[in-house]
């Protein structure tokens, strides 16, 4: 039943945001600092880690054990409310012979509450990978442009490290990080094997605090260097927006925050100005309006892109006219490699558990062998790396029972390492979003169909990346417990990293892109867009960020442009 | 029909002497070879039975309170099938100096919460497991007339050997499955306890103020020697 759109609120907001998660949190806290009056829109339920995260229970406290379900996909500790790999009530659908997997929660907050937390800067090569190799296109923005919010967002967000001292692998200043962990023995015997082999291993850049962040509204403390981060963490250590962003700019009494309101089309004051707006209450159904002097896009890659595609006249989507938009549709590639690590049996025992994800990783090293032609893929991947201590996978205990079973867990306990590929993607012209002309979901919004597929560049980059991992394995007497598959078969579904990026990709010129290099609409100049759809290319570093750096630049460029009387 | 010891050594010779890359049967498009295959000490293999798939359960749903955890979905065993899971708990991971059995410490429980799961997985598992514990049943009684928890120690441990032989002849596929089965649940449900964690002496989950301390002593001094066995040198920083 649709019902007549009616105000929402008496708030005279300057700018309306849709999104809480990274690019929204950050758009929340500088515009509301820089004196303007916000009014956020979150799809998702309110949520506050502090009152809701059981950071402490053991997993047998949980049903399975914890284990992942199709409920809860990481977990059943695992911060993500309200959806995962499917939302109820909220499908998404595929071109035929198209897989494609879409990670949503439905919580203030979003994605930050559960991340991954591993935030390596983009380096000058991957803004301008078109000059470089000539696939894709090249960002409107250079690495200088953005390393001056690399270092604010680094001290921001709180994120520790050390120096990498590798091409295209940007240093951070001094100042900008905290120190990094020391690493775990697995970790340590990794390096030992790998710089053997001449492969590189550093300490990772992790946005997990290990120094006190004092705030009068927003303090966070130190890791304690114990619990699962991904279940949220109710001391701030890790960074996520509701123990940060949100409470410091909602501190300003600029920011209005409105949870369960699913945004479904931008509404236009004329064809060149938005207005503002739509969006369904989730409990109610009543659809409400938003009035704002600009509309700021921060809903995840696939929501924007979304939105958008439902905006507009003459359903070709809202600020396309370069028709760009929904295209470029990337995702990290990802493999995992085992191993059995004789040399790490019944080893010392000792906590591990450390600040929580990878202490040390393995950066790109092979940029002058690409240069020279020497490899047969574009673009770089790195390794995560992963073994502790803990119950050792199924595979790596032989087929027995009584004293030997018990003696077999004991032994292999710590002994398997594990080497996780996170690569980058060149876009590709079958890979893209689209409005389903026939689904809608339960709101009655017309839902996203997604088309995709890996081209020959991403699979012999994940075969090199598999002889390079079996090579440290072999290298440390391991025992591999890969199967033996071809790399089409070892290798994720698109967007199941949940790096989606790209469909909305910012550009020099408005024929080529759908935004500039501040995140504006060229088709709509009050329409501004922060998230990872604007991302002209992935690189191989995890996004996020990229995306609080962007969100960022972007914001204080808007509020200057609100300052100076635009849009009046 | 029961194939006999007999007709499996038909089997095995009829095989013998054929080219081998002329046979094949659907056991080994599983990739099982009866010419290669484990066979049993036993001359009589009783059949997989069929498990009609179970009712429609609830999930925990995606917005669980997670302060406190239920378990939402009805259990599956009757308590004959219990106590035959709570026995081979005590087989599969016995009382020893370093902690309990795992049927004694209840680990049968888990193994009921997690077969009676609506998700995926543990449907999968719970054909294997229910299906087990019928076969397991009608072996024994096929060669002892008395169900599992009857038979002497000996004919249990002879039965288990059977069940973990690297590779198995067709017809003991899903039986040897069955077993691989309750060993990686019994290893999930009996480690994850603080037994199970004592007893792999780990150290964990104990929050600690400062810098993380990093490995021991003892630890790098392991760690220094495995590095000289392997002829690689000790990373700087």
């Amino acid at each position: 039943m649709k019902r007549d759109a009616e105000p929402a609120t008496n708030v005279q907001a300057d700018v309306v945001i849709v999104g809480s998660g990274a690019a929204g949190g950050m758009a929340a806290f500088s515009l509301t600092k820089a004196g303007l009056r916000c009014i956020l829109l979150e799809a998702g339920r309110d949520y506050d880690p502090q009152a809701e995260v059981n950071m402490f229970a053991p997993e047998s406290d949980a049903p399975l054990r914890g284990a992942a379900t199709p409920d809860k996909p990481f977990g059943y500790f695992d911060a993500t409310v309200g959806g995962g790999w499917q939302v109820d009530g909220e499908p998404y659908t595929l071109r035929e012979g198209s897989d494609f997997r879409w990670y949503r929660p439905r919580m203030l907050g979003g994605r930050t509450n559960h991340w991954g937390r591993h935030v390596p800067r983009f380096g000058p090569y991957d803004f301008k990978p078109f000059s470089r190799d000539g696939l894709g296109v090249d960002w409107p923005i250079g690495y200088d442009d953005l390393a001056p919010f690399y270092d604010r967002v680094e001290r921001m967000v709180g994120v520790n490290g050390g120096p990498i001292g590798l091409e295209n692998h940007p240093d951070s200043p001094p100042g900008c990080l905290m120190p990094p962990p020391h690493p775990r023995i697995p970790e340590m015997l990794i390096k030992a094997a790998a710089e053997d082999l001449g492969i590189p291993v550093r300490a990772a850049h992790t946005a997990v605090l290990t120094r006190d962040m004092p705030d009068a509204v927003a303090p966070r403390s130190a890791c304690l260097n114990a619990t699962p981060c991904t279940r949220g963490c109710t001391i701030g250590a890790m960074f996520q927006t509701t123990t940060s962003l949100l409470p410091m700019a909602k501190a300003t009494g600029r920011l209005t925050i409105v949870t369960d309101a699913m945004v479904s089309r931008v509404t236009m004051a004329r064809p060149d100005r938005a207005a503002g707006v739509e969006y369904v209450d989730r409990k109610t159904g009543l659809r409400h309006t938003v009035n704002a002097r600009v509309v700021v896009l921060a809903a995840g890659t696939g929501e924007t892109t979304r939105l958008l595609l439902n905006s507009g006249e003459g359903g070709r989507g809202l600020a396309n006219s370069s028709g760009e938009l929904g295209r470029n549709l990337t995702d990290s590639t990802g493999a995992s490699f085992r191993a059995y690590i004789p040399a790490l049996a019944d080893r010392p025992r000792y906590n591990e558990d450390g600040i929580g994800g990878q202490h040390i990783y393995i950066p790109f090293w092979l940029y002058q062998q690409q240069k020279r032609g020497e490899l047969d893929f574009a673009r770089g991947y790195h390794f995560e790396i992963g073994g502790r201590f803990g119950i050792p996978p199924a595979d790596a205990v032989p087929r027995v029972w009584g004293s030997a079973l018990k003696k077999a867990v004991r032994t292999a306990s710590g002994a398997t390492i594990q080497l996780t590929l996170r690569g980058e993607m060149i876009p590709n012209k079958d890979s893209f979003c689209e409005a389903d002309p026939v689904v809608k979901d339960r709101f009655g919004i017309p839902v996203l169909r997604f088309a995709f597929r890996w081209s020959q560049n991403e699979v012999n980059q994940v075969a090199h990346g598999r002889r390079t991992a079996h090579a440290v394995f072999k290298r440390m007497g391991g025992t591999i417990l890969d199967p033996d598959l071809p790399p089409e078969k070892i290798m994720t579904a698109g967007g199941e990293i949940i790096h989606e990026l790209g469909t909305a990709r910012m550009g020099a010129d408005k024929r080529s892109s759908v935004v500039d290099g501040y995140g504006r609409t060229w088709d709509v100049d009050n329409l501004v867009l922060m998230d990872g759809a604007v991302f002209a290319s992935g690189a191989h570093k995890n996004p996020t960020l990229t995306i609080l750096a962007l969100a960022l630049r972007a914001s204080e460029h808007l509020a200057r442009r609100l300052k100076s009387g635009a849009f009046a | 029909m029961t194939p006999s010891r007999r007709t499996t050594m038909q089997w095995m010779m009829a095989a013998a002497a054929m080219p081998l890359a002329h046979w094949t049967t659907p056991a080994m498009a599983e990739g099982v070879d009866d010419a290669a295959g484990a066979v049993p000490s036993f001359d009589v293999i009783a059949d997989w039975p069929d498990i009609p798939p179970p009712p429609p359960a609830p999930g925990y749903g995606r917005d669980p309170d997670l302060a406190n955890p239920q378990v939402p979905w009805p259990l599956t065993l009757a308590a004959a099938q219990r106590k035959t899971v709570d026995v081979l708990g005590d087989l599969i991971l016995p009382k020893d100096a370093a902690s309990p059995g795992a049927g004694a410490l209840g680990v049968g429980a888990f193994i009921d919460e997690w077969i009676s799961a609506p998700y995926p997985q543990q449907r999968a598992d719970r054909a294997k497991v229910v299906g087990g514990l019928l076969w397991l049943d009608a072996q024994s009684h096929a060669l002892h007339n008395r169900a599992f928890v009857g038979i002497g120690p000996q004919q249990q441990a002879t039965l288990l050997d059977a069940l973990s032989v690297p590779v198995p002849i067709a017809k003991m596929v899903a039986p040897v499955a069955f077993m691989d089965t309750l060993r990686r649940l019994f290893v999930l449900g009996f480690y994850s306890l603080p037994e199970g964690k004592a007893d792999m002496g780990y150290i964990g989950d104990q929050p600690t103020a400062g810098a993380y301390p990093g490995p021991t002593s003892e630890a790098l001094s392991h760690y220094a020697h495995a590095l000289g066995r392997m002829g690689l040198k000790m990373p700087t920083a």
